[in-house]
């Protein structure tokens, strides 16, 4: 019997350590394949070491991935800031009462959670392209807004509904007005939830392809378009890729290590309320 | 011109804030609702009317006409129509039942028999949070025929090295591969968090009355974790109809349409071949199924509860 259980143990160890392996075996070919040597990059069989190289580091510096990273890094503080700026108070409006419209907005926060972005981007793209929003940061972070600002709602509404009402009415009571009650007294208590919810929205910012590459252009390519071009049909580097894929993969790691117990509950946002 | 300052400029600001006062949360949800309207409402109405017309990107505002139900009339004689239906099909099912079935077992040893629950929780977070463009290519890289390591380490083996990016009939294993790499551990992660929550006496008191371990799990375990099972299945069924790069960069949607699903031919009739028009009934096509498959999901949980 104790043997046996033994056994059991020794599998799952086992199961598990595999699937430890496969978790971060791509990260290794990304980091390995960004300090090759270039002909070994693509050496048939694979070279999984080669000598130390840093020829596709120095390529990726000085060709235009730089320029598509500092465009993901303005979409993304911009995207950020503005969903919490316009997302919060209406999670909070959301988890506190009644006014006219909620159900409405409640259901098509919903909605659109559950429709693809695909559904809306074609019509975005005409109606951007007579408004000029087409190539620019405004248009980019207005359409990646579609699907960020119904989360950030949801999740602020969360938030908001753990702060106890009797904390926010003892302050009404002392003569502050509704808006300064929330951002003296409510705000406050929740600030680690909606600091979180915007790691979220940078790290989903960060990562959008699919707005970016139809809505974006010359002058706001962000690094996750860019990345693709390394792998085009004519050339394919893949030294420069990996090391750009690199510098895309970094900055999220960082943000996950520091808050990835909030990330537990963000992830399952959107299914268990709504 | 500068107006004159009101003489009552107290009473003007007191009813300000009144006003702000009594319509505070309308005040404080409206910017939100106004631009849910501009950039997903007024395109998805956009959507509906154009699935009714002939809208060319080429020919522009130009001549274009409606054409009432001829673009749903095409679609039903479109030779691509039931290959792109059944490959959404397959995606969607295979992307949500095999990680959730894997991140359950994955789970359930997690639960049992690590310590370091912490270091696994965090080194499967990270796929997760990944760049999905990032994984697409990497996994392009790794299935690559000659120089990817797959086909290397079953070389090594003495396995066959199959063509996996160009064999109809691998696209899609490939593409679910992939995915796999990002939901296995979103799925696992989320249900170890349910399991964790399963108080310690009900299954103690199981085991108790007799019960094995597969017993326990499956009378106490399983039905505790239920509602959460349900929430990650959602979740995974929203993804697989959002997954786009995961399969443009990965196999391009091929071989032919080898991997197509719904939302990839969408892109390609509307942005790639310009016809607008035929896209949006295509698009409509799409609400359909995601509203088909939240009812079923609907009727399952009615009856498990």
């Amino acid at each position: 019997m104790h043997r046996h259980a033994r056994r059991i143990s020794f599998i799952s160890i086992t199961i598990l350590l595999v699937g430890m392996v496969v978790a971060v075996v791509p990260y290794l070919w990304i980091i390995l394949t960004s300090v090759k040597r270039q002909v070994d990059a693509t050496a048939i069989p694979p070279k999984i070491i080669s000598p130390l190289s840093f020829k596709s580091w120095e390529q990726l510096l000085d060709g235009p991935f730089l320029g598509s990273l500092g465009n993901s890094v303005i979409i993304t503080v911009a995207t950020t800031v503005a969903t919490l700026a316009i997302g919060v108070p209406a999670g909070y409006a959301f988890a506190r009462g009644r006014f006219p419209g909620r159900r409405f907005l409640g259901g098509w926060l919903l909605f659109s959670r559950m429709v693809p972005p695909v559904i809306f981007i074609i019509p975005l793209f005409l109606f951007f392209n007579q408004l000029r929003l087409t190539n620019s940061y405004l248009g980019l972070v207005l359409a990646y807004m579609s699907g960020l600002l119904p989360f950030t709602v949801w999740m602020c509404a969360s938030y908001f509904e753990d702060v106890p009402q009797e904390i926010e009415e003892a302050a009404r009571v002392d003569g502050a007005s509704r808006a300064r009650a929330f951002l003296t007294v409510v705000l406050p208590l929740a600030i680690p939830g909606v600091l979180t919810v915007g790691v979220l929205i940078a790290i989903a910012a960060w990562s959008e392809y699919f707005i970016p590459f139809i809505l974006g252009g010359f002058n706001t390519t962000p690094a996750t378009v860019g990345l693709v071009n390394f792998v085009g049909s004519a050339v394919i580097d893949w030294g420069q890729m990996a090391a750009a894929s690199l510098t895309l993969v970094v900055p999220v790691a960082v943000l996950t290590l520091f808050a990835q117990r909030g990330m537990l509950r963000g992830l399952s946002a959107g299914a268990v309320k709504g | 011109m500068r107006a004159p300052a009101p003489v009552d400029g107290g009473g003007h600001s007191r009813s300000i804030g009144a006003l702000g006062e009594r319509f505070f949360l309308q005040i404080a949800a409206w910017p939100a609702l106004i631009v849910m309207i501009f950039v997903t409402a007024v395109p998805f109405a956009i959507t509906i009317g154009l699935a009714f017309t002939n809208y060319d990107l080429v020919r522009g505002m130009d001549g274009w006409r409606f054409v009432g139900l001829d673009n749903f009339g095409e679609l039903l004689r479109d030779r691509q129509t039931p290959i792109v239906i059944v490959n959404t099909i397959y995606l969607v099912l295979a992307t949500t039942f095999i990680p959730t079935i894997v991140g359950l077992g994955l789970a359930v040893l997690m639960e049992r028999s690590f310590r370091g629950v912490g270091i696994v929780r965090t080194l499967y977070l990270l796929p997760i949070m990944t760049a999905p463009v990032v994984v697409a290519l990497t996994w392009r890289a790794m299935f690559h025929n000659d120089a990817g390591w797959i086909n290397y380490g079953l070389s090594v083996l003495g396995l066959p090295t199959p063509v996996w990016l160009g064999d109809p009939t691998l696209a899609m294993p490939v593409v679910i591969i992939a995915d796999a790499w990002t939901s296995v551990p979103f799925q696992a992660i989320l249900i170890l968090a349910a399991l964790l929550t399963v108080p310690r006496e009900l299954k103690e008191a199981a085991a108790v009355d007799g019960a094995g371990r597969a017993s326990t799990f499956w009378h106490i375990t399983l039905p505790w974790i239920r509602p959460v099972l349900l929430v990650v299945i959602v979740l995974r069924f929203m993804d697989a109809f959002r997954k786009f790069e995961g399969i443009q960069q990965l196999t391009g949607g091929g071989p032919g349409l080898a991997s197509t699903p719904i939302n990839l031919q969408i892109y390609n009739t509307g942005l790639y071949y310009h016809r607008v028009g035929y896209a949006a009934a295509w698009g409509l096509v799409m609400i359909a199924m995601i509203a088909a498959s939240l009812l079923i999901v609907y009727l399952v949980r009615r009856r498990w509860s």
